[in-house]
């Protein structure tokens, strides 16, 4: 029951077919009272045709004349049978039909009584009429029991034609409403489904907001979810703003206190110095911590890797002209990281500064997409160089959680463990080992995917 | 080696001056990015450091448009945002490299001293024109591997010709670069040191390292030696 359709075709489909199910019972019960009285009007009357036609005969028996019979009477297997019995049960005359079906007819009835019993001969049922009756002429009194009986074979054929046609009617009338239900529903939901394919366009990063022009009932939604896409994507924004003009107004005073202290007694200084670094430490680590989003925005595009990666080059080439290193960048063209672009500005570069700070002429990046993982881990980036590398111990060191990398590791400073910190709100993974360069080899795993080509 | 320094906190600029100037450098400031872009425009500058957050015009839009009015000379940036993106944009704008804040002097100046030797084509502090060696970091200088002591000026000028040796320098270029802007200017003392430092750096008279050209200024002759 996960789809709103389905629910309402069960809903609306279940009492439908319930309807037709009781229908069907009565009109079936009515056609059989039906043909079940018209029976008994033919046995009644072919009884009374019976009886008016019969005489006595010679040598005490009594029967109608053959030339008064009805024709189906005369045809042996017709389905209409009849025969007079005398008062002891005897069979004094059958009609010509029942010729090679052996129908027990019963016993002798008393004048003036009836009764009907349905009865099975020769795979066939058959209904049979009986009345006691008796006569007076010169001779004396004479009883006899008249017996009709009628196969019920051509009944039993009706009614199955009828309810086979009932059936036909119903399933193909459930059908055409169902279809029109369906169709019905198609339009009907046609709104809810635009949205559901425009929140995967602005989840996929494809739209930013949802169009307009919805229904009334949905157009209230839609508004909604737009301004709460537009609020939280200028809300990022603003705190990210707020957040580094934090850092300038808190770092700026701590610079000024730098310089002032050239000024000042070398004990102080070695007390003093210090302690501002430590501040600017924890100011730059906290706040870069905070400024991490750590997820994709809905409406945000999936981030191309290869344009980022490019820029830092250039970027470290620069700040590291003063070294002869060479930076290989080797990012397959479709690569795209879900998530927010500083993010993977911030991450990337701490990565390549760190790198580039210790490698001896050589710097590598690498990234992929690795389509048999989960969309979690499925950008995958490399990045290593040729320096001197991380001691195993503290590999591990940097991976404990809540360890301040730069207390741990001397040398490789904030900039890791915002690396760590980043990686771990979006849920991905860091892995630090050895590079076939020599030196470390930094391996992440982070939401990504195939560029897709834009739709239209 | 003139020097502009474009930096909103008063204490920080004052200082930052203080010590570039101990260190032998002609120093201009600037308050804010509109002040630091003029001078930036109009001053014959070796080098430039801007901070990135600066009043009425921001550092980065400073570095923008010093480089679409096609100014080449190196520019550090100071920045107190430690991201990426920040010191990316700021790259890309134009800046050669940057420092964080709160820094220590002692990264501002080596920062710059890189950025003057890569300027010249330098790629070590050691600036050696076989057989006159100028260590920019240590400030000193030898000839065929005998300490020389130089003035500060004679110092600043020696190091000028040879961070662009090979190149003619002009004696007003000579003259801007020693002297800031507040300073009395006479050109005749550029011919005195010139005198000086050929003195001291060739007293037999047989290397002369600095050839005058008639009207036009001055030269290194010595060929740049590789360093090792």
């Amino acid at each position: 029951m996960h789809s709103l359709s389905r629910r309402l075709l069960v809903s609306v489909s279940v009492p439908l077919a319930l309807f037709f199910g009781v229908m069907m019972l009565v009109l079936d019960t009515g056609f059989r009272a039906l043909s079940e009285r018209s029976l008994r009007e033919l046995l009644d009357a072919q009884m009374v045709a019976l009886i008016a036609a019969a005489e006595p005969q010679p040598g005490a028996g009594y029967a109608p004349p053959a030339g008064d019979l009805a024709s189906r009477l005369r045809t042996p297997g017709s389905g209409l049978y009849a025969q007079i019995r005398s008062a002891g049960g005897r069979s004094v005359w059958r009609s010509p039909s029942t010729a090679g079906a052996p129908i027990d007819f019963g016993g002798a009835l008393d004048p003036g009584a009836r009764s009907v019993r349905y009865t099975t001969t020769d795979h066939q049922r058959i209904a049979i009429e009986s009345r006691g009756i008796q006569f007076e002429d010169a001779e004396g009194t004479w009883e006899f029991t008249f017996s009709v009986a009628a196969s019920l074979t051509p009944y039993e054929q009706q009614l199955w034609r009828f309810r086979r046609q009932l059936f036909g009617w119903f399933i193909g009338l459930m059908l055409l409403l169902m279809v029109t239900l369906a169709g019905l529903l198609r339009w009907v939901l046609a709104p809810l489904r635009r949205m559901e394919r425009e929140i995967h366009a602005v989840e996929a990063g494809r739209n930013e907001v949802l169009g307009g022009g919805y229904p009334r009932e949905l157009s209230g939604v839609a508004d909604n979810l737009n301004t709460l896409l537009v609020g939280e994507r200028e809300r990022v924004a603003r705190y990210r703003d707020t957040l580094g003009n934090l850092a300038h107004s808190l770092k700026t005073p701590l610079a000024v206190m730098r310089a002032a202290l050239s000024g000042v007694h070398p004990g102080a200084q070695d007390v003093i110095g210090p302690e501002i670094d430590r501040m600017s430490g924890i100011i730059e680590h906290q706040l870069s911590r905070a400024a991490a989003s750590g997820g994709a925005l809905l409406g945000q595009a999936p981030v191309d890797v290869a344009p980022v990666a490019a820029e830092l080059r250039v970027a470290l080439l620069k700040v590291y002209a003063r070294k002869d290193l060479s930076i290989e960048i080797g990012v397959a063209a479709a690569c795209q990281f879900i998530g927010d672009r500083t993010d993977l500005v911030e991450l990337l570069g701490n990565l390549l500064d760190n790198a580039c700070k210790w490698c001896r002429s050589t710097v590598r990046l690498t990234a992929d997409i690795d389509a048999n993982l989960a969309t979690r881990g499925r950008l995958q980036i490399t990045v290593e160089d040729d320096g001197p590398g991380i001691s195993a111990e503290n590999r591990a060191r940097i991976g404990q959680r809540g360890v301040r990398t730069e207390e741990s590791v001397p040398g490789h400073g904030i900039g890791l463990s915002m690396v760590q910190d980043t990686v771990e709100l979006y849920r991905g993974s860091l892995l630090i080992d050895r590079s076939p360069l020599g030196g470390a080899r930094f391996a992440l795993r982070l939401p990504g995917r195939e560029a897709q080509p834009a739709p239209n | 080696m003139r020097v502009l320094v474009i930096e909103d906190e008063q204490t920080l600029r004052e200082t930052l001056k203080a010590r570039l100037v101990d260190t032998g450098f002609s120093v201009d400031d600037a308050s804010d990015g509109e002040e630091g872009l003029f001078a930036a425009l109009e001053l014959p500058l070796d080098v430039a450091i801007i901070d990135l957050g600066l009043p009425k015009l921001s550092g980065l839009e400073v570095i923008r448009r010093l480089r679409a009015k096609g100014r080449s000379f190196p520019v550090l940036i100071l920045t107190a945002r430690d991201r990426w993106q920040d010191k990316v944009e700021g790259l890309q704008a134009g800046a050669d490299d940057y420092v964080s804040k709160p820094f220590q002097f002692e990264e501002v100046l080596a920062r710059v001293q890189a950025l003057l030797r890569r300027a010249g084509g330098w790629a070590s502090p050691e600036l050696s024109c076989d057989p006159i060696v100028l260590d920019t970091r240590a400030q000193t200088v030898r000839v065929q591997d005998v300490p020389v002591e130089l003035t500060s000026f004679e110092y600043r000028i020696l190091e000028h010709l040879m961070l662009r040796a090979g190149e003619v320098i002009s004696k007003t270029e000579l003259t801007e670069r020693l002297y800031d802007e507040e300073s009395e200017r006479d050109s005749n003392v550029i011919e005195v040191l010139v005198g000086r430092l050929r003195r001291k750096l060739d007293p037999n008279d047989t290397l002369r390292p600095i050839e005058t050209l008639r009207g036009r200024g001055y030269r290194l002759a010595l060929a740049r030696t590789a360093t090792s």
